[in-house]
C-alpha cells in the first residue's frame, strides 16, 4: 500500500465545510491560516507550549500547531473568528474588552478559547482554577491579572444569563 | 519550524496498523495524541519516514471495570480519564495525578497509550501506573502479550515494546484497595514535567490500622520509574494508624533519607545530582504524608 | 488646554476589539501574490571559520528559488553601521562572512515557495567549518590570550571607560564605612509572543523597496536599511503592521537587509519570520554581566558615594553595544541623594547571541545591585532597612534634582511612594506574621525595592561612548487633520505594540480640539510615505509621554489655531472671543454663534474662495516635537541620558520551601508614579505586564550556555516564562507627581515594573532566610540555587 502524497480531508471550520487534499505534514495551524485564511490562529512557538495557536476541535481546546491538518478530518473546528455571532461578541470576548485583558492581542485568541473550554467544564471556577486552566497560555504583556478578572466576570455573566 | 516530509497512513483497525508497521511503514512511528511527537517533528528532532495514525481505530478508547481490574483502552484521552467517575472512585491515585499532566489542551489530545509508549520518566503516568502495578497489553502480528509496568519501562524513552508491537490496553488490578494513597510532583511551573515525583500506596490489614505493605515509586530525573524497595520495607514495618506523632516524624525523616540514598544510582542529573536526589526524597516523604492523611480520614 | 474631558478617563483601548475577534493585522497575516518564504541556515559552532558553502543540492529542490551567502551579501550590500566606531573596521553583514561567532548566527538564507520547502532546502546545504576556541565568560574574554572574535581588533573589549563625578576617592577614603559586593546578572529576554519578521518586495525595474515589518524603531531602521542597500530613503517605503509585543526586542536591521536582498535576487516579495527557536537563540538577549559595587556610608547612615566596576557581556554585538552600560550609569544613584559617583564600565564581546534592547535595559541590574546592597548595609550597620532608605531619599523639595552623573530627576515624591508601599504590603503587621510563620516551620520573607524609572532616551548620551555626535535629543512627529466631513485623523510616527497609543492619542486630540473621543481616528500603523517621522521615531524607552504627547498635542494645536482663525473670519469675530468645544468653534459669550468642524472643513476643502486671502486650504497640522530637557554632555561628561523620571516602589512577600528551595510569591504590592495619568486602564496594564517580566527574570528565565558556547535552552520547554500560576495578583496604588517639563505632565510607564521587581524578590528571599544567614548571588532564584544557598549556609553554621 503506497501512501499518497496528498491526503483527502473533510472538515468544518467556523461553520464552513471544507473538502480538499492536504500535504500530510501541514500542521492544522498552517492549514487554518493559509488555506482557509483564519489568521486569528497565531503562531507563537510551534512546539505546543505557548497556546497562541489554540482552537476548539469538536468543542475542546487543542494546540493546532502540534496537530496535523489530516488529523482534523471529520472534525468541527472553531477558531476565534467563529466565536462571535456577527457583531455580538461571546461573553468571554466582551469580558476581555471590559477588563482590558489584552495589550498586544497576540495571545488573546488562544487565551479566549482556553477560557471557553474552562467555563464549559467548570462554570464556577475559583481564581486558582482559572489560573491553572490558563497556565498553558503564555501572555507577555498583561501579567495575567486582567485576564483572570475577565474570565471571572465572564463566568458570572454566563451564569446569570443562563438562570431562568 | 516545520516538519520534514513523511508518508501518512490512516489506520482503520488495529490489524491494519499492525500490517503497516510490519510492512510499508516499517520505519514509521505510531501517532496517537501527538503531543510529544509532533513538537519533536516540528523541531526536526524526529523525522520518521511514515506516520501511522491510530486515532480512527474504533474500540481502543474506553474505561471500564472487568472483574477485579480496571481496563483502559490505549487511545483513551487524558481528559476522558480526568473526568471519569469510575477512575475517581476506583483509582484515586490515578485521578490525583492526571490533572497534573500538562495543560487542558494537552490532555484533550494526549492518550494513555501514547504517554506510556513515549516513556518519559518525568511524566506522571509511568510513575503512577508502576505504583498501581498496571499491566500493559501489547498486540503484535503473532498475538498479544501482557507486560507488567515494572518490566515495561526499560530506560530513557524506552519500553519493552517491540518495533512491530502496539499498545492496546492497560489493566489495573483492584484486588487490593489501598488504605491511603498520595501522588506528589515537583515541577518548575504548573504543568511542566516533573523534576521529581512520587507515588505512594499504603495497604492495611483487615482491621485497617496496621500497614501490611506499601508501594513507593518515584520518577522525574531518573531513566525510568523506580520502585524504592527499601522504603517500602521501612514503611511496612513501622507505620500504623496508631503510630505516635514523634515516631511518625522519625519514620518520615528516614523515608526521605533512604529514598535519597537509594535513588542515587538512578538519578540522571548532570554534574550535581545531589539536589535531585534530595528533592526525590522530600517528595517521597510528602507523598507518604499525604497517604497517611487519607488513611486517617477514612 | 481648556477641555480636559478625556484626560484621565479610564477608556478601554479601542484597539482591543480587533484583537479580541482575531482580526489583528500582524505581519505573519500579510500575504502577497508570488510571495516567497525565507529560512536561514545558522551556525552550529560558537566560533569557527567558514571554509566552504555548497548550496547546489538545495537549489535543486522543487520550489526553492534562490539562496544567499555571506559572500554574496558582502558583494550586494554595505556593512551595517556600528554605533561605536572601532579602531579597526569590523564589517558586519546580514549573513556571516568568513567566520561565525555564535551558535545561531545566520550563515545562508534561502527563499522558497513555502517555509516547509525552505527548511527542506536548509538540510541540503553543506557548510564546512573549521571550529575555533570559543569564549563564553566575559571576564575570560577580557584576558590576554582569550580567543578573539575579531582578530584585527586585538581585543574583545568593545568599550572601556571611567567616569568620575565628585571627589570619589576622597569620599571613600574618609567614609566611616565602605561596603563592597559583587553582583551577577544573567541573560534573559522579554520574548514577545509574536516573533520578529518582515516582508520585503524589491521592484528591480524602478529600484524601489517596499518593506512590511514589525520593527519597533522605523526611524532608526530606515536609514540603516537605505545605507546597507545603497538606496536613498525615497526609494524605500517602510510599513509596520500590528506588532505583537515589542519590549525593545523587535529590531534587527540585518534581517530586513536579508529579506530585501532575497527579494532583489528572486524578483518576488520575500517573507522572513523567525521561528521561536531562532528567536530565543539569535534575536537578542539582555546583557549578562558582573558588577562590583562599593558604597561609602557615613557614620549616621548617609550614603556618600558609589563606585561601580561593571562588565557587560554583549555577545556578538558590534552594532550597538554600551547601551546597557550608559543606562546603568544614568541610574546609579537610583532614588537617593548620593554625592559622589565613580563608574568604570566595560562592554565585552563573547561568542553568544548579540545583546540589545530589552525591557529595562541595564536598569534592572543597577537597581538589583544597589537595592540588595542597601539591605546588606542595613543589616551590617544594625539599622532598619526602611529607615536607611528613607533618610537618603531625594526629597521632593530638592526637585528638580540633578544627580552627579547629570540625570535630572524632574519630579516625584519618593518618601510618599515608600509610605504608600509600606501600607499596601502591610509592612507593620508583617514582622509578627513572619514570627508566627517561623514558629509553624514556614519561611516567609518581605523584600522591597525602590526605583527611578526614567523614560525618553536622549540620543546625545551616546556621544559619551561613541565619541561622535551621530544624533542628539529626543523627538517624535505627528500629524492631525480635520477631514472634509469634520472627523479627525491622527497619524503618529511612533508605532505601538500594545500600549494603547491609538486610544491615548485620541484622548489628547479630543481634548485639544474639543471633539468627542469617537470623532478621532488614530492610524495604528507606520507608513513612511504617510507618517511624519524623525530618526528618533519609534517605540522605545517609554517615550510616549516625553515626545509623542508633545507631537500629538502640537499638531492638534496647529489645527486648532487654524480652526479658530477660519471661524473668526467666517463669523466676523476675533479669535480670542472663540473657543473649541463640542465639535465646533463657538463664541465664548453666546454658544449659539458657532461653526461646526464640518462647516469649517467644507470651506477649507471645497469652498476655497470663502477662505481668508492669506490662508491655505486644508486643515492639517504637523508637529515635529523636540523634548524639553535634552542636553549635550558637558565637560564633566554629565548628561541627561533619559528624561522625565517616573518612580515606583515594589514589595513582595514570599514563602521559601526550605526542603525544595521553591519560592512562591504570596503577596506583591506596587506603588507607581508616572505623573499625570492619561488613561488609568492602560497604565495599570503596563505596570502589571512589566512587573511580570521582572518576576520572570527573578525566578524563572535564564539563557544558559555550556562551557563550549552551546546554548542549552532554545525552546519554551526549557526557557521558562512565568504563567498565570506563577505571576501573583498585584496590589497597586499610585501617586501623581506631574513632570513640569512635559505638555501634560505625563511620564513614561511601559518599562517601569521590570526595573525594581528582581530586587524586591531577591530581597524578600534573603529576608525569609535571614535566620539561616543565607546570601544569594545568582539570579534567577531557581529552587536548586536557593536550596544550595540554604545548604551551604547550614554547613557553615
Amino acid at each position: 500500500m503506497k501512501a499518497p502524497d496528498l491526503v483527502p480531508v473533510s472538515l468544518e471550520v467556523n461553520g464552513i465545510r471544507f473538502e480538499g487534499d492536504v500535504e500530510p505534514r501541514k500542521t492544522l495551524a498552517d492549514f487554518l491560516r493559509e488555506e482557509l485564511g483564519f489568521t486569528g490562529v497565531n503562531l507563537g512557538c510551534e512546539h505546543g507550549v505557548c497556546g497562541a495557536c489554540s482552537v476548539l476541535l469538536d468543542g475542546a481546546v487543542v494546540r493546532s500547531c502540534i496537530l496535523l491538518a489530516v488529523q482534523a478530518d471529520g472534525c468541527k473546528i472553531t477558531t476565534i473568528e467563529g466565536l462571535a455571532r456577527e457583531e455580538k461578541l461571546h461573553p468571554i470576548q466582551q469580558a476581555f474588552l471590559d477588563h482590558h485583558a489584552l495589550q498586544c492581542g497576540f495571545c488573546t485568541p488562544g487565551m479566549v478559547l482556553a477560557a471557553v473550554d474552562l467555563l464549559k467544564r467548570s462554570p464556577h471556577p475559583t481564581e486558582i482554577q482559572i489560573r491553572e486552566a490558563l497556565s498553558g497560555n503564555l501572555c507577555m504583556c498583561t501579567g495575567y491579572v486582567n485576564i483572570v478578572r475577565a474570565v471571572s466576570a465572564a463566568a458570572e455573566r454566563i451564569q446569570t444569563a443562563e438562570k431562568p | 519550524m516545520k516538519p520534514a516530509p513523511f508518508h501518512y497512513y490512516r489506520a482503520r483497525s488495529l490489524q491494519e496498523a499492525l500490517d503497516l508497521l510490519s510492512g510499508p511503514a516499517a520505519n514509521g512511528k505510531l501517532l496517537a495524541g501527538g503531543q510529544s511527537l509532533i513538537p519533536l517533528m516540528n523541531l526536526r528532532l524526529a523525522r520518521p519516514e511514515a506516520l501511522i495514525d491510530l486515532n480512527n481505530i474504533p474500540g481502543l478508547s474506553s474505561i471500564r471495570s472487568a472483574g477485579a481490574e480496571i481496563r483502559i483502552g490505549a487511545l483513551t484521552r487524558h481528559r476522558e480519564m480526568e473526568f471519569s467517575a469510575l477512575l475517581a472512585k476506583e483509582l484515586p491515585l490515578l485521578a490525583e495525578a492526571i490533572p497534573q499532566i500538562g495543560h487542558p489542551a494537552i490532555r484533550n489530545r494526549g492518550t494513555l497509550g501514547g504517554s506510556l509508549a513515549h516513556a518519559d520518566p518525568a511524566a506522571e503516568l509511568p510513575c503512577v501506573l508502576t505504583a498501581l502495578d498496571a499491566r500493559m497489553v501489547a498486540t503484535a502480528p503473532d498475538g498479544e502479550r501482557v507486560i507488567r509496568a515494572e518490566d515495561f519501562f526499560t530506560g530513557f524513552y524506552a519500553t519493552a515494546l517491540a518495533d512491530n508491537e502496539i499498545l492496546k490496553e492497560v489493566r489495573i488490578p483492584l484486588d487490593r484497595r489501598p488504605a491511603g494513597w498520595g501522588f506528589v510532583e515537583f515541577a518548575r511551573r504548573h504543568g511542566d514535567f516533573a523534576l521529581a515525583e512520587a507515588s505512594v500506596l499504603l495497604f492495611a490489614d483487615d482491621a485497617g490500622d496496621r500497614c501490611t505493605s506499601a508501594r513507593v515509586v518515584v520518577g522525574g530525573s531518573v531513566e525510568r520509574p523506580v520502585r524504592v524497595g527499601g522504603v517500602e520495607k521501612l514503611i511496612q514495618g513501622e507505620i500504623s494508624l496508631n503510630t505516635q506523632a514523634s515516631s511518625l516524624a522519625h519514620v518520615l525523616q528516614r523515608v526521605e533519607q533512604l529514598t535519597e540514598t537509594e535513588i542515587q544510582s538512578s538519578i540522571a542529573g548532570g554534574e550535581n545530582p545531589d539536589y535531585l536526589c534530595h528533592l526525590t526524597g522530600v517528595l517521597a516523604r510528602r507523598a507518604l504524608e499525604s497517604a497517611m492523611e487519607r488513611w486517617r480520614k477514612a | 488646554m481648556k477641555n480636559a474631558q478625556w484626560k484621565g478617563q479610564a477608556l478601554h483601548p479601542r484597539e482591543d476589539r480587533r484583537f479580541v475577534t482575531g482580526r489583528g493585522l500582524y505581519l505573519p497575516n500579510l500575504s502577497f501574490p508570488k510571495m516567497l518564504h525565507a529560512a536561514i541556515l545558522r551556525s552550529i559552532h560558537p566560533h569557527a571559520r567558514i571554509v566552504s558553502i555548497d548550496v547546489a543540492e538545495a537549489l535543486k529542490i522543487p520550489g526553492v528559488v534562490c539562496a544567499l551567502t555571506g559572500e554574496q551579501a558582502r558583494a550586494l550590500s554595505k556593512p551595517l553601521r556600528p554605533l561605536i566606531p572601532l579602531p579597526v573596521e569590523t564589517p558586519y553583514y546580514c549573513l556571516a562572512y568568513e567566520k561565525v561567532r555564535y551558535v545561531g548566527e545566520p550563515v545562508v538564507a534561502v527563499a522558497a515557495v513555502s517555509r516547509y520547502v525552505a527548511e527542506d532546502a536548509l538540510e541540503k546545504i553543506r557548510v564546512e567549518y573549521e571550529p575555533l576556541p570559543a569564549v563564553v565568560d566575559p571576564e575570560a574574554a577580557m584576558k590576554p590570550g582569550a580567543p578573539l572574535l575579531f582578530e584585527p581588533l586585538g581585543t574583545n573589549i568593545l568599550w572601556h571607560d571611567r567616569f568620575t563625578y565628585g571627589d570619589v576617592d576622597g569620599v571613600f577614603s574618609r567614609a566611616a564605612h565602605v561596603f563592597s559586593e559583587r553582583f551577577f546578572i544573567h541573560r534573559y529576554s522579554s520574548t514577545p509572543l509574536e516573533t520578529f519578521g518582515c516582508i520585503a518586495s524589491y521592484d528591480n525595474s524602478r529600484r524601489y523597496l517596499t518593506l512590511w515589518t514589525n520593527d519597533q524603531r522605523p526611524g532608526q531602521a530606515m536609514p540603516i536599511l537605505a545605507h546597507s542597500l545603497g538606496l536613498s530613503i525615497t526609494q524605500i517605503r517602510f510599513i509596520t503592521a500590528d506588532i505583537g509585543g515589542g519590549f525593545g526586542n523587535k529590531r534587527k536591521p540585518p534581517y530586513l537587509v536579508l529579506a530585501a536582498l532575497l527579494s532583489r535576487l528572486s524578483g518576488r516579495p520575500v517573507q522572513f519570520i523567525e521561528d521561536r527557536r531562532e528567536n530565543l537563540m539569535a534575536l537578542v538577549h539582555a546583557c549578562n554581566g558582573v558588577m562590583e559595587l562599593e558604597v561609602a556610608v557615613g557614620e549616621a547612615g548617609r550614603l556618600l558615594g558609589v563606585r561601580v566596576r561593571d562588565i557587560a557581556d554583549e555577545g556578538l554585538n558590534v552594532l550597538n553595544p554600551t547601551v546597557h552600560s550608559l543606562l546603568k550609569l544614568g541610574n546609579v544613584t537610583n532614588c537617593y541623594e548620593i554625592g559622589a559617583v565613580g563608574f568604570e564600565g566595560y562592554s565585552v564581546m563573547t561568542n553568544k547571541c548579540p545583546s540589545g534592547a530589552n525591557r529595562g535595559i541595564g536598569k534592572p541590574f543597577m537597581c538589583l545591585a544597589l537595592e540588595r546592597m542597601l539591605d546588606n548595609i542595613a543589616r551590617r550597620l544594625g539599622r532598619d532597612r526602611i529607615e536607611l532608605r528613607r533618610q537618603n531619599l531625594v526629597p521632593p523639595e530638592l526637585m528638580p534634582y540633578t544627580t552627579p552623573t547629570g540625570e535630572l530627576i524632574d519630579s516625584g515624591n519618593f518618601p510618599e511612594t515608600l509610605n504608600k508601599l509600606l501600607a499596601l504590603i502591610g509592612y507593620e503587621s508583617f514582622r509578627k506574621e513572619q514570627e508566627k510563620a517561623r514558629f509553624q516551620g514556614r519561611w516567609l520573607g518581605l523584600g522591597l525595592a525602590l526605583a527611578i524609572e526614567p523614560s525618553t532616551s536622549n540620543q546625545s548620551s551616546y556621544i559619551l561612548t561613541s565619541g561622535r555626535r551621530n544624533a542628539s535629543g529626543a523627538g517624535e512627529a505627528a500629524m492631525v487633520r480635520v477631514e472634509s466631513d469634520g472627523s479627525v485623523q491622527v497619524v503618529l510616527g511612533d508605532v505601538g505594540s500594545g500600549q494603547g497609543h491609538q486610544t491615548a492619542a485620541a484622548q489628547i486630540v479630543a481634548d485639544e480640539l474639543g471633539v468627542g473621543f469617537e470623532a478621532v481616528q488614530v492610524s495604528p500603523y507606520f507608513d513612511s510615505l504617510v507618517s511624519p517621522w524623525l530618526y528618533t521615531t519609534g517605540n522605545y524607552s517609554n517615550k510616549f509621554a516625553g515626545t509623542d504627547v508633545g507631537a500629538i498635542q502640537g499638531a492638534a494645536k496647529k489645527v486648532g489655531e487654524k480652526l479658530l482663525s477660519l471661524a473668526a473670519h467666517l463669523l466676523e469675530a476675533s479669535a480670542e472671543e472663540l473657543e473649541l468645544a463640542e465639535g465646533a468653534v463657538r463664541s465664548k459669550k453666546d454658544p449659539n454663534i458657532r461653526k461646526t468642524l464640518q462647516e469649517l472643513a467644507q470651506v477649507a476643502y471645497r469652498d476655497l474662495l470663502a477662505l481668508p486671502a492669506e490662508m491655505e486650504p486644508g486643515l492639517e497640522g504637523r508637529c515635529y516635537y523636540r523634548a524639553a530637557l535634552a542636553d549635550l554632555p558637558d565637560e564633566q561628561r554629565r548628561v541627561r541620558g533619559q528624561l522625565f523620571v517616573s518612580n515606583a516602589g515594589h514589595a513582595a512577600v514570599v514563602e521559601v520551601d526550605i526542603d525544595t528551595g521553591r519560592v512562591s510569591i504570596l503577596k506583591y504590592a506596587i506603588v507607581h508614579d508616572c505623573g499625570t495619568v492619561l488613561n488609568p486602564v492602560i497604565v495599570e496594564g503596563l505596570v502589571h505586564g512589566a512587573t511580570a517580566h521582572g518576576i520572570g527574570a527573578a525566578l524563572y528565565e535564564e539563557f544558559v550556555y555550556d562551557e563550549q558556547g552551546q546554548p542549552l535552552n532554545t525552546t519554551f520547554v526549557d526557557y521558562l516564562k512565568p504563567t498565570a500560576v506563577e505571576v501573583p495578583d498585584f496590589k497597586t496604588d499610585h501617586l501623581e507627581s506631574p513632570s513640569p517639563y512635559t505638555p501634560l505632565g505625563m511620564k513614561g510607564v511601559g518599562e517601569g515594573g521590570a526595573i525594581p521587581a528582581p530586587a524586591a524578590i531577591a530581597n524578600a528571599v534573603e529576608n525569609a532566610l535571614e535566620p539561616l544567614g543565607v546570601r544569594l548571588s545568582d539570579l534567577p532564584l531557581t529552587p536548586e540555587r536557593v536550596w544550595r544557598a540554604i545548604h551551604s549556609a547550614k554547613k557553615k553554621s
